[in-house]
């Protein structure tokens, strides 16, 4: 009992943990001085900032990051430092470029928005009208309606897709994945052309909304199945099995053991695919008219999105369009996270008691 | 008890759990019925031009004027543009790529770590006409500088040479909103097979003397070579097939190929293309866009089959 020790061990008796002497100190230098020669540069020599970053930081940069590695471990280190070096480089740049997108949408996005800007429509509005009036109501509200539609039509395809993919023995399912990831890929100009020839050059309809919903759909789809599928495929084939046994034919296996289990993945599958087509402008350009009036019938008319909203905005080119333009972006990312948070905040998991009692 | 011998049978037996099966079957393959009526109904709208064009002078000839008789509608700058563009920004992404998702997953510390993959994730589901707008208002202007300051140091290797005094509306800025926007899919796939890389692979490098470097070199990018190109190729298609973006910050040029010209402000895209020219166009002409289209479609298909075999060949464990 007593050789029993369940103490942590001292912090002494781990060696590794510790750096040899005076390492601390050097990559402190060898972080810092690179860093402060080139602002020195930049600022004494008057140059551009990304002239500075590739002539002097970056090989400062990397002489120190190599100076420490050797002077950790030799030889050997030195392509440790540079790897180091190298890789937050890169890191970093990416992290700015995404964070300078976020940024932008945030600071621009809010110099537009005002509450009249959320509820009103465009019908008053020319491309040089001031903010003081004029909105994205009618656009968020086509988004909106558009968007669900094809969620609607789109969901159950998917999920049975999925359905098919894991639950049945099918010889076809290597094939129908292959083409489904294939599918992902598809041009969304493609799936509003697709539409558009289908429906429009024949003569059986106009551009009107509901044409946009449906060049959604092929977008939709794969990204809806694939993460389904990952999901169901999570579900232990034990759950399955025993519901089996004792004596539930597939279909009840599945709604009541199967689906419930994979619940949290189902809802993520509709987000991503909601994420994937919110966004789109291209299909929507082709197959429906923009209008600048609150339309809330997808079957007659013009109607607007965020997205061509933006777009629209965009091709006017004046300084007032563009501030729209961003205020709509961040209307646009702002609608993003409602949905997903109130999809989050619906399938908590909530106590296993509740589950139970729903069975009696 | 019931009387009659029971038989374990492997297909279902149920009415209902046929229905079941049968609806799955059905959705299954609903989707082979959506390709095959994307390519029927394009290919059938979009046959008038290939027949009026010939299909090889259609897809590799130059110049676009629907002003004549009969009228010229050629892509071939155009599917060289979607090409240079996607190359160009898979060059751009690849290392970016690559590195944040080694610094995720090897690198940083829990919480940093975190905070990348969030603002990663976030990026990848930002709308594309959002980023067009950043591209077109804050990168473009500053990426103009960047390209000039390429020209300034470089111009004497040919891709940088510019002759236009303008170094807006350029291949390498859209190459540039093209990088930012597959970054974050090259790297969810990096990531993914970097996780589930097998770490007795690399402890048993590390105890056999490996530093991070060579157990990268070694170890790590062999494994997960497959997984990358396929993440690679699978934003290519997503490159090729980016509309709205590269329509705001790209100058296109119909009449000549920039081969390799980086920073003249000339350039194509076919979707780009499609987009511009569709809402004055004339039946014929919107028979040559679809017919455009139809080449979009294939070119974005055979990456995407070539990718998604990659992939499925890079984890091998997985069953399906």
């Amino acid at each position: 009992m007593s050789s029993l020790d369940l103490k942590p061990r001292p912090k002494s008796a781990e060696p590794w943990s510790k750096l040899p002497g005076g390492l601390k100190q050097r990559i402190l230098i060898a972080s810092t001085v690179p860093t402060l020669v080139s602002l020195a540069v930049m600022f004494g020599m008057q140059l551009d900032f990304m002239a500075v970053l590739f002539t002097t930081f970056l090989p400062l940069q990397l002489l120190a990051g190599g100076w420490v590695g050797f002077t950790a471990s030799g030889k050997r280190g030195v392509t440790d430092g540079l790897l180091v070096v190298v890789t937050f480089f890169f890191s970093a740049f990416v992290l700015v470029l995404l964070a300078s997108v976020l940024y932008s949408v945030l600071f621009y996005g809010a110099g537009a928005i005002s509450p009249h800007f959320i509820y009103q429509n465009n019908v008053y509005v020319t491309a040089t009208t001031g903010l003081e009036i004029g909105g994205v109501g009618h656009a968020i509200l086509g988004t909106l309606i558009l968007v669900g539609i094809s969620t609607v039509i789109t969901v159950p395809l998917g999920v049975i897709t999925a359905v098919y993919l894991t639950e049945t023995r099918d010889k076809g399912r290597g094939f129908i994945r292959t083409l489904l990831q294939a599918m992902s890929g598809l041009p969304s100009i493609v799936a509003g052309l697709f539409i558009y020839s289908m429906l429009i050059v024949s003569g059986l309809s106009t551009q009107i909304g509901i044409m946009g919903a449906l060049a959604l759909i092929p977008l939709m789809l794969p990204t809806v199945s694939r993460v389904a599928e990952e999901s169901l495929r999570l579900v232990p084939a034990e759950l399955r099995n025993g519901a089996l046994a004792l004596g539930a034919p597939a279909w009840r296996a599945f709604f009541m053991v199967t689906l419930p289990a994979a619940r949290s993945g189902i809802v993520t599958a509709v987000l991503l695919g909601i994420a994937r087509i919110i966004g789109e402008t291209a299909p929507l350009i082709l197959v429906t008219v923009v209008g600048d009036s609150t339309n809330l019938n997808p079957l007659d008319g013009p109607i607007a999105t965020l997205p061509t909203y933006m777009y629209n905005a965009l091709i006017f080119g004046y300084d007032v369009s563009i501030q729209r333009a961003w205020g709509a972006a961040l209307m646009l990312l702002l609608v993003v996270g409602i949905i997903f948070a109130a999809a989050r905040i619906a399938v908590r998991p909530v106590g296993a008691q509740k589950k139970k009692k729903v069975k009696k | 008890m019931p009387s009659e011998r029971r038989v374990l049978q492997a297909k279902p037996f149920q009415l209902w759990d046929r229905v079941f099966y049968g609806v799955a079957k059905a959705a299954g393959y609903s989707s082979v019925v959506l390709v095959v009526a994307i390519l029927f109904f394009l290919g059938q709208s979009a046959w008038p031009a290939f027949e009026q064009q010939g299909v090889l002078e259609f897809i590799f000839g130059t110049g676009w004027d629907t002003s004549i008789d009969p009228p010229t509608m050629h892509i071939g700058p155009m599917l060289w543009g979607s090409l240079l563009l996607a190359a160009v920004g898979v060059a751009i992404s690849v290392p970016m790529a690559i590195s944040i998702a080694y610094f995720i997953e090897f690198l940083a510390p829990k919480p940093v770590a975190k905070i990348a993959t969030i603002i990663v994730d976030l990026l990848a589901a930002i709308p594309s006409i959002v980023i067009g707008l950043w591209g077109l208002i804050v990168l473009s202007p500053v990426a103009a500088g960047w390209g000039e300051l390429l020209n300034d140091s470089l111009g004497f290797i040919p891709i940088f040479a510019n002759t236009a005094e303008n170094f807006l509306r350029t291949p390498f800025i859209a190459s540039i909103v093209i990088a930012v926007m597959i970054v974050p899919i090259i790297s969810s796939v990096t990531r993914e097979i970097f996780s589930q890389i097998d770490q007795d692979l690399i402890k048993g490098a590390l105890a056999l003397g490996g530093t991070k470097e060579s157990v990268l070199r070694k170890v790590i990018l062999p494994t997960s070579a497959g997984g990358i190109i396929g993440g690679t190729l699978l934003a290519l298609g997503r490159a090729m097939g980016e509309t709205v973006a590269i329509f705001f910050v790209l100058n296109l040029s119909y009449n000549e190929f920039n081969f390799f010209n980086i920073l003249e402000p000339q350039g194509g895209a076919i979707a780009s293309l499609i987009l511009s020219k569709f809402s004055e166009a004339g039946p014929e002409e919107v028979n040559a866009l679809l017919a455009a289209g139809v080449v979009l479609f294939v070119v974005t298909l055979i990456i995407n089959s070539i990718a998604s075999y990659i992939v499925a060949k890079a984890q091998p464990w997985r069953k399906n």
